[in-house]
């Protein structure tokens, strides 16, 4: 059952063994397992139930149905946009399907200094296996390689840069290449039609438009759950309730500090809402001599681990990946304005977009802000972080050139730099990037409210749980105690079934 | 009728004084820096208008301005529905973003005498004088003006690239599913 509460009206009052706040990734997963394994779940979602019918594929409609903030979501300097989504399924319905596991040494980094000797890579693989199979991930083909992917691939190989086209969760899918925007063919196998369904399926009771504000505990254990039931704006139109013997929190990395820290509780640590990680991005456009649409077809499969060895360092690097857009947000990415603006514009067809992700050891925070839809966001890149990106910018224009491109256009917003081939690129790491000088994103925010053993250096344990509050899990990107270093979908999914059947086998306990 | 010459109010030091301090709060306006990230839904639909008239004519005369591409071929902005768009996107964001899109329009209309001193309003430049004016807001050593400059200029993309009539220009094939628009 998948209720909409706006279209029903009134109150939600609820009682579960299980109360699930978040749709995503975790959330989705820590869901239908637990229904599957004989809880009774309740599972709360802010945003709205957005199906196919609804995925329209244009930007001035699906941007505000899709993302946080209407897609406006800033740091607190306006320098970083971070794209998280807001509706069932969450950021699994937008994102662009990239399936890794966590890499090994992350892993080991995980047990040698944050004390999570149970992390290991054998451990992890059963949850892996289940999650895979229900996301039906597989290797993209060779024929599924899309223009813009196929450019970025010839430009890495003929500077020998390492690569590989990598696993999604796609079915069946098309190439449309309007995954950013919701599938609308239901080929990505997002949570909207996998978890979610097969929580519902098991009995879960699924709200959407159902907020939570606060988190109750009595006696030291976890309580029951108050919210409101909102609408699409945030505003409220009625209250909820749920009494829950368990709650997994699973809003992601911003809203779970912040409903954590709006509800006094399992902080202890001070490691609330702190060690925030945005895997932050920059991306330069390559020009080629002949339209190549690079918005249809599959948007990201190739991906460049050129630099990034964890094996050697597991503490630095990024990875380059292709991206394209459509008209609106490319043209919110261009310098300029009027003619010059349009100059970019124009070529919109000739556009190859190359983004560099960093493996980021800077350390932001999250805080309440003043409402709750608006939680306070402070990130800085510290300056080994701001060095490597900004050496990133030479290789992003190499591997265009190489591509192909024409041009290349670092679009800094007061002064763009437009180069041609054969031009001195060392410009760009000169230039760099700072905040507030050319476009910076994250549709990764993690690790604010870090797994460890430490309980005064840590919000919860290996299993998600709560060092000071028995019966309150964590199950999103929050718990990964430093940046993944890789695209967190699975990592995210697989931790949460983990949870979840620790959970199921300590029932007994909790039940009590 | 000009609008403009009607609904203005009366032009005085101390008027431009108040324009000038209320451009203090433009702050609030870096976060529309990311507006083409928000436009409209069919959802949540509110009627009326965010911009009165005058309000609609500043904003329109600028955002031809930041969409100009020079093509003859090029859909003129006033027979598209980018205005109606950027009003209805306005009407469903939070007020506390936009409240101060009305005095922003207002400041872009005095700015040739608050900043150039230039004794016409934006509205009655010439193309290549507004284009001037504009340049002075996104180059503008101060942080608000060119905060404000953004925030219109992302503003004028959302309206007109939204517009299925702009997207041959630009060569961009559209949507392969067909969805009825929300009513401007």
């Amino acid at each position: 059952m998948i209720e909409k509460l706006l279209e029903r009206g009134g109150d939600l009052v609820e009682s579960a063994d299980v109360c699930v706040i978040g749709s995503g990734a975790g959330g989705a997963v820590a869901a239908a397992e637990l229904a599957v394994g004989g809880r009774s779940v309740v599972l709360l979602e802010q945003g709205h139930y957005w199906t196919r019918a609804d995925f329209t594929q244009r930007e001035d409609e699906m941007l505000p149905r899709l993302f946080e903030e209407a897609g406006m979501r800033q740091t607190a300097d306006g320098a970083y946009t971070i794209l998280q989504g807001r509706n069932v399924g969450g950021s699994t319905v937008h994102n662009l399907c990239y399936a890794f596991r966590a890499p090994e040494p992350i892993l080991r980094i995980w047990r040698e200094e944050h004390g999570l000797s149970e992390l290991t890579a054998e451990a992890l693989a059963p949850s892996f296996q289940r999650v895979e199979k229900n996301l039906r991930v597989k290797q993209i083909l060779e024929s599924e390689l899309n223009a813009l992917n196929r450019i970025i691939r010839t430009g890495a190989q003929r500077l020998g840069y390492s690569g590989f086209v990598a696993r999604h969760n796609r079915e069946g899918c098309i190439g449309a290449g309007y995954c950013i925007l919701g599938c609308s063919y239901d080929a990505k196998q997002s949570m909207l039609i996998t978890y979610v369904p097969r929580a519902s399926a098991a009995g879960a009771r699924i709200y959407a438009n159902a907020r939570a504000e606060r988190i109750e505990a009595e006696g030291g254990r976890v309580r029951r759950v108050l919210g409101s039931v909102v609408d699409h704006d945030g505003r409220p139109r009625g209250s909820l309730e749920v009494k829950a013997k368990v709650v997994v929190l699973a809003a992601g990395a911003v809203a779970s500090p912040d409903l954590l820290l709006r509800s006094e509780l399992a902080n202890g640590s001070g490691q609330v809402g702190k060690n925030l990680h945005l895997h932050p991005s920059v991306m330069l456009v390559g020009f080629m001599e002949e339209p190549v649409h690079a918005y249809r077809g599959i948007p990201q499969s190739y991906y460049i681990d050129q630099f990034i060895d964890l094996e050697k360092d597991p503490h630095r690097g990024y990875i380059l990946m292709p991206i394209t857009g459509f008209p609106v947000l490319t043209g919110a990415n261009l310098p300029g304005f009027g003619r010059a603006h349009f100059a970019h514009m124009a070529k919109f067809s000739r556009m190859v977009g190359l983004l560099a992700l960093l493996h980021d050891r800077s350390a932001g925070s999250v805080e309440s802000g003043r409402s709750l839809a608006k939680p306070r966001i402070a990130y800085r890149m510290e300056e080994g972080d701001r060095g490597q990106l900004s050496e990133s910018l030479v290789h992003i224009a190499k591997v265009l050139f190489a591509g192909g491109a024409k041009s290349v256009l670092a679009p800094y917003w007061r002064d763009p730099l437009e180069l041609g081939p054969g031009e001195d690129l060392s410009v760009l790491e000169q230039r760099g990037v700072q905040e507030g000088e050319i476009g910076l994103a994250s549709t990764h925010p993690q690790s604010t409210c870090r797994m460890g053993a430490d309980s005064r250096a840590s919000v919860v344990n290996a299993w998600g749980e709560s060092h000071e509050v028995p019966g309150l899990f964590l199950a999103d990107m929050s718990v990964f105690p430093t940046s993944l270093g890789a695209p967190p979908q699975l990592t995210t999914a697989a931790l949460a079934d983990r949870t979840a059947s620790h959970i199921l086998a300590r029932w007994p306990e909790f039940a009590a | 009728m000009d609008p403009l010459a009607t609904d203005f109010p009366r032009t005085t030091r101390r008027g431009f004084l108040r324009l000038a301090a209320a451009s203090a709060s433009l702050g609030a306006l870096a976060e529309l820096r990311a507006l083409p990230a928000a436009a409209t839904s069919a959802v949540g639909e509110t009627s009326g208008r965010f911009f009165d008239t005058t309000e609609t004519e500043i904003l329109t005369q600028i955002a031809e301005r930041m969409v100009d591409s020079g093509q003859a071929a090029a859909p003129r902005l006033r027979a598209t529905g980018a205005i109606a768009t950027i009003d209805r996107t306005c009407r469903q964001l939070d007020p506390a973003l936009t409240s101060l899109l009305p005095t922003a329009l207002r400041l872009f209309e005095y700015g040739p005498f608050l900043f150039d001193w230039t004794f016409r309003r934006f509205t009655q430049l010439s193309d290549a004088e507004k284009d001037a004016s504009l340049t002075g807001w996104m180059t503008s050593r101060f942080e608000l003006r060119r905060l404000a400059f953004w925030a219109l200029r992302n503003l004028s993309i959302l309206g007109y690239y939204s517009q299925e009539e702009s997207w041959p220009l630009i060569g961009y094939a559209g949507p392969l599913v067909r969805s009825p628009r929300p009513a401007t």
